[in-house]
């Protein structure tokens, strides 16, 4: 264990209540630590879809995702942060692991529940499989 | 500082995934000036938990006790303050239920993960697993 061990976060937003908590958990360790943050959303591609519809679904989503990310890079400059946004297509988990290889990010900082949980009371599906899978440390913020 | 992570619960049990889940307490406990809870849970089977007899197994206890003690001078070393707690009972059941108490005040658990070495350890041990779901505090799974 090396002393600054948290030089890249990353924060995998989808535009809930946590994932907000989770990255205002991340701007306190970005403070500290003085470490570069990465915000990611993933729209969300392998869900089935109907085929008529697909792209125009696939449409708002990216939207709602550049939305997303717009809201979050004002809400990180007002802090004085400056962040890496990525959005990404595909599956949420694999995008996520694709990212932090490439990034080589050391900690993972999500919410505990998404927009996709509403039947889930416990953890949500991604962030446990998130928790699960991923090479890197993983905070939870409830 | 802006961490609020006064006081961070590290649970251990002697592997040594749990001793980097407790340097990184520590880490995180020097940026935040906080102070460390360390668990140490011997397993007991539910039969015994219950029975008095069953905290009446001193030898055993003094195991526990000495990963305590080499927990508190690893944060020492550092100046940092750890106390140390050691319970029986189940580990996942009982390291939730501390972490969940309000009076024990805790704001982060550090829990160490299995390592992904081995094929067999992909996954997530069964009680950081557990503590993940059950606790109400936010969770760092340190890998």
């Amino acid at each position: 264990m090396t002393e600054n061990n948290f030089k890249r976060i990353l924060v995998p937003v989808d535009g809930s209540i946590c994932s907000e908590k989770a990255l205002k958990r991340a701007c306190e360790l970005v403070e500290v630590f003085d470490s570069k943050i990465i915000v990611i959303y993933v729209v969300e591609k392998s869900a089935p879809l109907n085929l008529l519809d697909r792209n125009e679904y696939l449409g708002m989503l990216r939207k709602f995702g550049k939305k997303t990310l717009d809201k979050t890079n004002t809400l990180l400059s007002k802090k004085g942060i400056t962040a890496k946004l990525l959005l990404k297509e595909g599956n949420i988990v694999n995008e996520i692991e694709k990212v932090v290889k490439k990034e080589k990010c050391d900690l993972i900082v999500v919410g505990n529940k998404g927009l996709g949980s509403i039947t889930r009371f416990l953890l949500g599906s991604v962030s446990n499989k998130i928790s699960q899978s991923s090479s890197c440390s993983v905070l939870i913020v409830k | 500082m802006a961490i609020k992570t006064k006081r961070i619960l590290v649970p251990l049990d002697g592997s040594k995934n749990s001793l980097r889940g407790l340097d990184m307490a520590i880490h995180l406990a020097r940026q935040s000036q906080g102070t460390i809870t360390a668990l140490a849970v011997k397993t007991v089977p539910g039969i015994y938990a219950i029975h008095p007899l069953g905290f009446l197994d001193f030898n055993s206890m003094k195991e526990v006790k000495k990963l305590l003690a080499d927990a508190k001078l690893r944060a020492a070393k550092k100046g940092i303050d750890l106390t140390g707690k050691a319970i029986a009972g189940d580990p996942g059941y009982d390291i939730a239920r501390f972490a969940n108490n309000s009076k024990n005040r805790i704001d982060l658990v550090v829990i160490g993960a299995r390592g992904r070495s081995s094929a067999k350890e992909i996954f997530l041990g069964s009680v950081s697993n557990y503590v993940l779901h059950k606790s109400k505090k936010p969770v760092l799974v340190v890998k």
